[in-house]
């Protein structure tokens, strides 16, 4: 999980004051044999205990089975787009990327013994199209036919260019035996107690406080896994989590550590790491109906008015790094960023240029020190907030003390979490603080176009989808109607630059931190784990199915 | 008899007003059950999932408020409670009884050892006025049961689960192991629970002991404790049967109470110690805005508050022929 209250953090502060517990240390042994065997245990804030629902098509239980029991046709990595055929052995799109036709592999087993087939994948898609609550994805939005043709292929065909939704249709979506959920006549409600999956492992067990998954000894990818059993135990809250990871009783971890340095790395700090990798961006959302914040002007001198690495340290400890004006996470999609135009606008805490830019715009500075246009009227906006997350809430304090020396007077209004997200997606607000709430996806594509694409809002008081801020450029709706046409990578990368310009000229969010995966890992007694330097997979255990392919590489050390 | 009428009727009227706020209220909470799902998953469920989650709920019925409510009764009366909203698709009842034994063994032992604990502690340092038991006791205990619960729990499970060693980092049983009926299993329970159990009783056995000792103390003063000293009754009859006995009263009343609280659970020692009580089901059912399983549980709640109170009416009753003569 992500960001929570540090008052309930406080075990961490405890552990400073009593002082950190030794902890054992084993050589590093790199060039170990892989071999089968080894418990693993998952450490990961659940917020429940577990129901032992294994059902993949089920939003809220859907994170315990899709990937290591349940498989997609491609895995794609969220971090880099790096596509590996997985049930599907290879894939084709049409000349004008209309149809996309998987050749489904052959020799794959469902863990009761029965023949994997395409069948299986028709199948599975089309109980999503009479199910739409179990379509997590919506990939019939836009897949108008799923058919089979000869024994292993699959034909999908869109009603529009399709190439990005390739992510959610074949990497997203996971497919299920035709043989036993064709029973199910509520599939999204149905209680799933015995999966039957292709995925590398299988559920042996499960209590609501842990679920044992147990090595698939027929996996269709031989010699795989390596681990014997899996322990996931459900956490209801982050300290006792973070306790049970700092005291090495679980190897793999997925949520915010406070001083984790200390609480967590000094502990053994041969074998404990963490890698953050950013995922999303946190950002400053305009109400760009309302005015001063549908000039362009007053956006720009405001996006000159955050200090972003002032915030990242103060407000997120640093372990979120500062955003960058193009929207364009960084590092994770380095290779997309078009230096040189972000140069030439070189947003950065800037008091001159903020008030310049806010002086053209016909505000002058009033006696109080704060802006005000020619009624009189005070530069004065509220921005809404989530009270719990008090990261957020130190964060915007950095923000309001940034713009306070521009002469913008900002009032943080921190709300209860659902209260806020009401306001947020119903465009109730002046400025908004927090990220877009969509799956992210494997190209700066995907938050971008959740972010800012007209089609993904609605009006003032309904619920939006994506661009909360009610921004509207038919432009910009055109660059990523392109992306969605091409393949070609090259014009994918133009196309994102074109979208970079707009962000930076037209500064329709500010992005400020970027959110991250939170991943700690042990190296004590496994190895094989996703790197910043070798980055196979997204690695919290709450990306999915990533945790799959994660799975897949950790092995025990001899 | 006209008592037992009068207790009733009031008990009927106060558990309808109960299931009547218990509708009103989650329904007057901002957002709906699918946004409180984005909460809970921290952003991580995309608005498409929510909107199939949305239908999946069944969040988009057009029945009008009062009709929900005459089948909000309906389903109450006849003990069909729904679906879980955060559990989906599994059905309230199941919901606790996942829940519920965890909850009651653990905070229903505690309070109860809390409670006899601290009733003959107090009784104990009334009858020795000014003693030592009568100077550390009370005081010391009051003091630590202002201590914050979250802080005393985190630094209990901080000194003897995560520096020690002595006791598990939480959960109500070996993780691997599934439940059943074996010694084994029985000591897994204990060793699991005795950190949470002991922090609930240190925390609240000093109510106890001090209300106990301050009615002990005037009850010490009465003719008929006087009459018993003169009658050369045993002083531990004298200090169990006569002062005791009366001084217990106001206690019994207040554990009848802290029973019925027990169904909520103690939510935060549930989550310093990752126990799997109804506590924090009920906080999630909160924050999810899930209205059936919400309403079940405080419905259990107040139920169980109500009959605690009835059953303490009618034991006071029985012990105390005062309250049973009309006014």
């Amino acid at each position: 999980m992500r960001r929570r209250d540090l008052f309930i953090s406080s075990l961490a502060a405890l552990a400073l004051l009593a002082g950190a517990c030794g902890g054992g240390s084993s050589g590093n042994n790199n060039n170990a044999q892989k071999t089968v065997g080894g418990v693993l245990t998952i450490d990961n804030e659940s917020g429940a205990l577990w129901q032992c629902d294994f059902n993949p098509y089920n939003g809220s239980v859907n994170g315990q089975s899709f990937g290591v029991l349940y498989e997609p046709l491609v895995y794609d990595n969220l971090l880099n787009d790096k596509k590996t055929p997985w049930l599907a052995s290879d894939y084709q799109w049409s000349t004008d990327n209309k149809t996309l036709t998987f050749t489904i592999r052959s020799g794959v087993k469902w863990t009761d013994g029965q023949p994997f087939t395409a069948a299986d994948v028709v199948f599975s898609f089309a109980l999503l199209k009479q199910h739409p609550e179990a379509d997590l994805q919506s990939d019939w939005q836009v897949i108008q036919s799923v058919i089979q043709q000869g024994d292993d292929k699959v034909a999908f065909t869109f009603n529009q260019s399709a190439v990005p939704n390739f992510y959610q249709i074949a990497g997203q979506t996971a497919i299920v035996p035709q043989h036993i959920w064709s029973a199910f006549k509520d599939p999204a409600a149905q209680v799933v107690k015995d999966p039957v999956g292709t995925g590398p492992f299988t559920m042996s067990a499960c209590t609501g406080q842990n679920i044992t998954y147990k090595r698939n000894p027929n996996y269709w990818q031989k010699g795989l896994p390596y681990l014997d059993t899996v322990n996931y135990p459900a956490f209801l809250d982050n300290d006792p989590a973070n306790a049970f990871l700092a005291a090495g009783q679980a190897q793999w971890g997925g949520q915010f550590i406070p001083n984790i340095d200390t609480y967590y790395v000094a502990k053994d700090p041969k074998n404990n790491h963490y890698w953050f990798p950013p995922i999303d961006n946190i950002n400053v959302w305009f109400n760009t109906t309302l005015a001063p914040l549908n000039n362009k002007a007053v956006r720009q001198a405001i996006a000159y008015s955050i200090d972003r690495p002032s915030v990242s340290q103060k407000g997120e400890f640093g372990y979120e790094p500062p955003g960058n004006q193009t929207g364009v996470l960084s590092p994770t999609f380095d290779s997309w960023i078009d230096k040189a135009q972000a140069d030439t606008y070189g947003y950065k805490f800037d008091v001159a240029k903020a008030q310049g830019l806010l002086q053209q715009a016909g505000f002058t500075k009033g006696s109080s020190g704060i802006f005000q246009d020619s009624s009189g009227k005070k530069l004065s906006l509220s921005i809404i907030n989530i009270a719990g997350y008090t990261d957020w809430v130190a964060s915007v304090q950095v923000i309001q003390d940034n713009l306070k020396q521009v002469g913008i007077e900002l009032k943080p209004v921190n709300l209860e979490a659902t209260a806020y997200f009401d306001k947020l997606f119903t465009g109730n607000f002046e400025l908004a603080y927090g990220s877009v709430n969509t799956s992210p996806g494997p190209s700066p594509y995907y938050e971008l176009r959740n972010t800012l694409h007209s089609a993904t809002t609605a009006a003032i008081g309904q619920t939006a989808a994506g661009d909360y801020g009610r921004y509207k450029n038919p432009a910009l709706d055109a660059l990523f109607d392109q992306y969605g046409g091409t393949t070609d990578p090259a014009k994918q990368h133009d196309l994102i630059k074109q979208v970079e310009k707009i962000m930076l000229e037209d500064v329709p969010v500010i992005p400020v931190t970027e959110g991250v995966a939170w991943y700690q890992y042990s190296t004590k007694d496994f190895a094989g784990w996703p790197t910043k330097d070798d980055p196979f997979a997204a690695p919290a255990p709450w990306n999915l199915p990533d945790w799959e392919v994660t799975l897949l590489h950790v092995y025990k050390k001899s | 008899m006209s008592y037992l009428v009068r207790r009733l009727e009031f008990f009927v009227i106060t558990l309808w007003a109960a299931l009547t706020i218990n509708f009103i209220l989650p329904r007057i909470m901002p957002g709906n059950p699918a946004q409180a799902m984005i909460v809970r998953f921290h952003g991580r469920v995309s608005p498409e999932a929510v909107k199939a989650i949305e239908v999946a709920f069944g969040l988009h019925s057009h029945e009008s408020i009062f009709q929900q409510y005459l089948e909000y009764l309906r389903n109450t009366l006849t003990g069909n409670f729904g679906t879980s909203v955060t559990f989906f698709p599994v059905p309230v009842g199941d919901v606790i009884k996942q829940g519920l034994p965890w909850t009651l063994g653990l905070v229903g032992m505690a309070t109860i050892i809390a409670f006899v604990l601290g009733t003959l502690l107090g009784m104990l340092s009334a009858w020795r006025r000014g003693g030592f038991f009568d100077a550390v006791l009370p005081p010391v205990f009051i003091v630590i049961s202002a201590f914050p619960y979250f802080w005393l729990g985190l630094l209990v499970l901080l000194a003897f689960a995560l520096t020690l060693g002595w006791f598990p980092l939480g959960f109500a049983y070996d993780l691997t192991d599934s439940i059943n009926l074996s010694w084994s299993f029985v000591g897994q329970v204990i060793w699991h629970g005795f950190l949470p159990a002991l922090t609930i009783v240190v925390t609240s056995i000093g109510g106890w002991i001090l209300t106990m000792r301050n009615t002990m103390i005037t009850t010490l003063a009465e003719d008929y404790v006087k009459m018993a000293r003169a009658k050369g009754l045993s002083p531990i009859r004298i200090m169990l049967m006569y002062a005791g006995r009366n001084a217990i009263l106001p206690n019994l009343t207040g554990f009848a109470m802290s029973l019925g609280f027990v169904i909520s659970g103690a939510i935060l020692v549930e989550i310093v110690f990752n126990y799997p009580g109804l506590g924090f089901t009920l906080l999630q059912a909160v924050h999810s805005e899930d209205y059936a399983l919400m309403q079940t549980l405080f419905l259990m709640l107040t139920s169980a508050v109500l009959v605690a109170v009835l059953a303490a009416d009618l034991l006071t009753a029985l012990l105390d022929p005062r309250t049973r003569e009309q006014g």
